[in-house]
């Protein structure tokens, strides 16, 4: 029923005008009639959307090549979990899945939002209502995936090849349940802008949209880096291609936003500051989308180009971040600012971060948009890579990473620089250990290597001094130290394990930066090569065939000391002929925290074969420490604190004002 | 200090901070990025040895050479002229005779250009988009040649 | 019909979330103060709870404390709070508008965008079908579907490398008969389709490829006639015209007298001495003499005959379009075919080549009108 989900697309982009117009006007007036509409509405048109992909899906899983997107993306040979991936696996179906994801989170506010002021209410879902119907006209117009071909063409024309693997059922879902998740902060600030005033219970609303959007955020980017590396075959895990900074710029912002939102929430100091951030954190998810598939940069992720849509997003970027600027503008005048603090505070830290972090994205944005502008003006072409983020992102990072340690253990208002610092004494011995190791211990370690390891060190025993601080460790007894440990609130843990994870990161990323080593070299069936005492012996060239592609798979065995093979490694040339392309499929063999990967080169006429092989140091640290800040976000969600969004009215009539309120 | 001059001295140091990012930024820039050339642009630029930049074009046909290991020679070319870059490594999957590729290196001082990475990345026209632009504007190459 | 349904239901579904809301009763919507003060309440519990667990400073919390007394006081309890729906003219309309936006502007953009007609097709249900009423593609695509899943089915090969043949699927045609061969073996009829196909693939040039898969066919049946006729073509195509006249004089003198191949030799007889004469041979397409030679022909080696002719006059204009003439023989050649989008395809071409407002362009339209051809469907 192909047509159903057509028609319940178009539907849905009804309700969204309905709920983007009906539910402001109501709040204008006052009229709690159309305030009311705009969550049944929400629910149902987030509805009427999971029918439409759930549609669009099932003619992918069953080959239904009447449909031009599934015929210009699948192929009936293809397994049945890339049949079903495939469907966002195009510009079409990407964007379907971000206006599924929109109107979940839509609905998300329409169902829980009940305890939220009315107006407040209505105006968030308004907000998200605009932004849907401006999606879904978007869709509707310029990437329908729901066009037609009379007669059906027999077979399609395969999916890309480099799409065709497990990260894509991952990382695009992720990244769109970050980026879109911002939209709920996004309308929690327009709406506050429009109304003129933020409630005490905005903040208590905002910040958990922040974790969760950040959580997935985090995830889409780890997953879509360890994709990159495994499945390009260079050995890389973050190449500041432009596409990757799209994705990385709210990811920024957005930790900026969760930690400013925490100002706010406790001491409603920083109200603007935050509502800023939160509009700009959406407006760099839009613009990232915006850079991603108007074309403007060419990459595996621009599936397909064309002018009218560049327009019509140019248009619509315009639209939603000039509105909410121009609005903020108008109106940030009349907000009231918050609670007064030393420098020297938990605030003082937060807004410390807040500036190395802005300052960072700022960097990443002018990098990235740079070399459009020159283009656009002069007309010469430049790139900016790795060599630029290096000399400008990383002395940003380097002090700010320094710092964190620093503000968990800070008091609110005024904050003891020198009773932290005493504390922290053991982390930095901790730190300085493990310099000096590093230093004295491992061959060709640089200065910058042995400091950047003991930088990890720092943060990984800050996160733990935290922990240990806050249960009293040393000042009470085990048993107390234990019950008080469990009995902290969870969103000092989810700190913790979040400062813990970007500990993890850096020191994976330090080992592979600093430690890593490669070797290319040409190699016949026998020979072996030995790298970072690993040795590996050429088994030879097997061919195999897939489902829908044929290859040569290159044996490789992993030698013990004995000279006797302990494991396989197998990296592959793959051909699709249906697309005529050729991918890599690397080889990758994980010892402890490290990895050793191969690469399959050319074979030359001779019989050998070129191969490429690296062994990176502690590399799965990269993306465990990034899986360790996803657990980071998802512990501080439980906190009991902000499962309630705000108090529900009911408590009002059990009376449960703290018993020692004022002395 | 009075809360006024507390203020003050923060934001000072605030905007000197983004003050130093800023520069630091640009000079960057200025430092960092590489140019894209296509050869027949280097006759009218002078791009020094040792200056890293961006050569794209087509590979010519008939010039990969495979040398010792895993180096390989071959030619890019905008069809004007034509330039030999030696690179070692794998060249990627999508490297293939006459078709568009972007090298990154620099030039060694007997006029070869050193290559140290080689991007076939392309769209549906299997053309990188620099290149693609570049043959535009020098009339060798419309798209989509079937229509 | 079924979809008529469907879609009325959900427009029901839509609307009624629209309507039933501002049907209702009114709520009067609290101040927006009150949900101020729950959560101040909660943050002071929460302060007790971490200055019970030691977390801050006594000095801190009653600090903190005060800061939270402070902002209840502030409580600005004079919120707008929500008027009872006055039913105001205005309000009325909106609330009529909304209402009806759902049906409206849901039947109005599909029915611009959508297929009510087209129903699933998916590609178990086409392969399942009775193949009687199967297009060729279908049954095509059956039989790769059981030859993926039986690659080793010799016969089956056999059968679909010539209907790949006969589709202009070379390469498809050159991958099936080598398989057919490879599992059962040479045969003549397969070893000179082979060499068939990849003349064909490569454009109709007998390559030194296609002559070794004639020379096998002749090995195992020295009186293969497609093999031969190949053969000398290929001597033509090298410029060795008086070897290939002879081994196309000799065909004639062997070949029995019902032989379909009988008129394509003097076809092909008639047009070497004509290349003789006029080096620069024009863009041609299948003219009545070829027509007339295939008619003799069995049905598919016909059909593969002339569809091979047109394809090379596409090619032909492809490398040199200037050529009016040639345009509407392609076009005409479609059309006899059966092919109306190509047909549609190459006129759409031409006009493109000459320019739409040229003479030749009207020329094209007039021409195609007349063989009931419009440029658009």
């Amino acid at each position: 029923m192909v047509e159903t989900g057509h028609f319940a697309l178009v539907l849905a982009f009804a309700l969204a005008l309905v709920q983007a117009l009906v539910p402001l006007f109501g709040a204008r007036t006052g009229n709690s009639r159309m305030m009311a509409v705009g969550g049944p509405v929400a629910v149902i048109g987030f509805a009427l959307t999971v029918l439409s992909f759930a549609t669009l899906a099932t003619a992918y899983a069953s080959s239904d090549f009447s449909v031009a997107n599934v015929w210009e993306n699948s192929h009936s040979l293809q397994p049945l979990i890339y049949k079903i991936t495939g469907t966002w696996g195009n510009h079409e179906g990407s964007m379907l899945l971000w206006v599924l994801i929109l109107t979940f989170f839509g609905a998300l506010v329409a169902v829980f939002g009940g305890n939220l002021p009315a107006t407040l209410r209505a105006n968030v879902l308004a907000v998200q209502g605009a932004i849907g119907a401006t999606f879904f006209l978007f869709i509707l117009t310029t990437s329908n995936p729901f066009i037609r071909m009379n007669p059906a063409p027999i077979e399609g024309r395969d999916l890309n090849p480099i799409l065709q693997d497990l990260g894509l059922a991952i990382h695009p879902p992720l990244l769109y349940l970050g980026y879109v998740g911002f939209s709920i902060c996004f309308s929690f600030s327009v709406a506050a802008l429009i109304e003129g005033r933020i409630d005490a219970s905005w903040a208590r609303w905002v910040r958990p949209w922040a974790l969760v959007a950040w959580m997935f955020l985090t995830g889409g980017i780890a997953m879509g880096s360890y994709w990159a590396y495994y499945e390009l075959g260079w050995g890389g895990f973050w190449f500041w291609d432009p596409v990757e900074n799209a994705s990385f710029m709210p990811w920024l912002a957005g930790t900026a936003l969760l930690h400013s939102a925490i100002v706010m929430e406790k001491r409603s100091a920083l109200k603007i500051w935050t509502l800023l951030l939160a509009i700009l954190t959406f407006s760099l998810s839009l613009l990232g989308t915006f850079l991603v598939r108007s074309g403007v940069l060419t990459s595996v992720h621009a599936f397909a180009t064309d002018p009218t849509r560049g327009v019509f997003i140019l248009s619509m970027l315009t639209l939603f971040i000039g509105g909410s600027l121009a609005l903020f503008a108008l109106r940030a005048s009349r907000l009231t600012a918050g609670g007064l603090f030393h420098p020297i505070s938990r605030e003082g830290a937060l807004i410390l971060n807040n500036l190395f972090l802005t300052t960072a994205t700022a960097t990443v944005l002018i990098g990235t948009l740079y070399p459009l502008a020159l283009e656009a003006i002069t007309g010469d072409k430049i790139s900016v890579g790795a060599p630029f983020f290096n000399l400008t992102f990383g002395p940003l990072m380097v002090p700010l990473l320094v710092v964190v340690p620093f503000g968990p253990l800070l008091a609110w208002k005024r904050g003891d620089l020198l009773a932290v610092a005493q504390r922290l004494m053991a982390a930095f011995a901790a730190a300085l250990l493990a310099v000096l190791v590093t230093a004295l211990f491992i061959d060709g370690a640089s200065a910058f290597a042995a400091l950047g390891v003991g930088l990890a060190f720092w943060l990984i025993c800050g996160a733990l001094t935290d922990l240990a601080v806050k249960s009293g460790f040393g000042t009470v007894a085990p048993d107390v130290m234990l019950s008080r440990l469990v009995g902290l609130p969870r969103s000092v843990f989810g700190t913790a394990l979040a400062h813990f994870g970007l500990g993890l990161t850096t020191l994976g990323i330090v080992g592979t930066l600093c430690f890593g080593t490669e070797k290319i070299l040409s190699i016949r069936v026998g020979e072996t090569v030995e790298l970072s005492g690993q040795t590996l012996r050429f088994e030879g060239l097997y061919p195999s065939q897939g489902p829908n592609y044929s290859e040569d798979r290159g044996r490789f065995a992993l030698l013990g000391a004995d000279g006797s093979s302990t494991s396989e490694i197998t990296s592959a040339k793959r051909l699709y002929p249906v697309r005529q392309m050729t991918t890599t499929e690397s080889g990758i063999k994980t010892i402890g925290f490290s990895q050793l990967y191969l690469s399959l080169g050319d074979q030359a006429t001779d019989g050998s074969v070129v191969v490429r092989l690296w062994w990176k140091p502690l590399v799965t640290l990269i993306w465990g420490g990034g899986l360790v800040m996803m657990a980071g976000a998802a512990m501080s969600l439980m906190d009991r604190r902000l499962r309630v969004g705000a108090p529900s009215r009911r408590r009002k009539a059990t009376g449960a004002v703290p018993a020692a309120s004022l002395p | 200090m009075t809360r006024k001059q507390k203020r003050l001295s923060v934001i000072v140091a605030g905007l000197a901070f983004l003050g130093a990012a800023t520069g630091l930024t640009f000079y960057a820039l200025g430092q960092k990025a590489s140019y894209f050339y296509m050869p027949a642009d280097l006759t009218t630029t002078s791009v020094q040895p040792g200056q890293r930049i961006r050569l794209g074009g087509l590979v010519e046909k008939g010039t990969i050479q495979r040398g010792q290991g895993a180096t390989v020679g071959f030619s890019v070319t905008d069809t004007q002229k034509s330039v030999k870059v030696m690179y070692t490594g794998i060249l990627p999957d999508l490297f293939r005779e006459e078709q568009g590729v972007i090298t990154e290196g620099a030039f060694g001082p007997d006029g070869v250009f050193v290559a140290d990475s080689v991007l076939a990345k392309h769209d549906e026209n299997y053309m990188p988009k620099e290149v693609a632009d570049g043959l535009k504007a020098k009339g060798v190459w419309q798209e989509s040649k079937s229509e | 019909m079924l979809f008529c349904v469907i879609a009325a239901i959900l427009t029901l579904g839509a609307s009624l979330a629209v309507l039933l809301p501002l049907a209702g009763g009114s709520k009067s919507p609290s101040a927006a103060g009150a949900h101020d003060l729950e959560v101040y309440r909660d943050q002071l519990s929460e302060l007790d709870r971490d200055a019970a667990r030691g977390l801050i400073q006594p000095a801190e919390a009653e600090e903190a404390r005060a800061e939270i007394a402070r902002r209840i006081l502030h409580l600005d309890n004079a919120g707008p709070a929500a008027r009872a729906a006055g039913p105001s003219t205005t309000a009325r309309l909106v609330a009529t508008a909304a209402v009806l936006a759902v049906p409206l502007i849901s039947w109005g953009f599909y029915s611009e965008l959508g297929s009510p007609d087209l129903p699933s097709q998916p590609l178990s249900a086409r392969l399942a079908k009775n193949p009687a009423d199967s297009s060729v593609d279908e049954l095509v695509a059956r039989a790769e579907a059981h030859l993926a899943a039986n690659p080793s089915d010799g016969k089956g090969w056999d059968v679909l490398a010539p209907v790949y043949l006969r589709m202009q699927r070379f390469s498809d045609a050159v991958a099936a008969y080598r398989n057919a061969i490879r599992l059962d073996g040479d045969s003549p009829a397969r070893q000179a389709g082979l060499g068939e196909a990849i003349a064909n693939a490569a454009g109709g040039t007998v390559s030194a490829e296609a002559q070794d898969a004639f020379d096998a066919a002749l090995k195992l049946d020295p009186a293969n006639p497609k093999a031969s006729f190949y053969l000398a073509m290929g001597l033509a195509q090298e410029g060795r015209v008086p070897e290939a006249t002879a081994a196309w004089q000799k065909m004639l003198g062997t070949l029995p007298q019902d032989s379909p191949w009988r008129d394509a030799v003097e076809q092909a007889l008639a047009e070497s001495t004509k290349r003789n004469v006029a080096a620069g041979e024009p863009a041609k397409g299948p003219d009545a003499g070829d027509v007339d030679a295939a008619s003799s022909m069995s049905p598919q080696d016909r059909q593969a005959m002339i569809e091979t002719m047109v394809a090379g006059l596409d090619e032909k204009l492809r490398q040199n379009p200037r050529n009016a003439e040639g345009w509407m023989q392609l076009v005409r050649s479609y059309v006899v075919l059966g092919k109306a989008d190509q047909a549609r395809d190459a006129l759409g071409r031409g006009i493109a080549v000459f320019g739409p407002d040229s003479e030749e362009a009207r020329k094209f339209t007039a021409f195609a009108a007349s063989l009931g051809l419009t440029a658009t469907e």
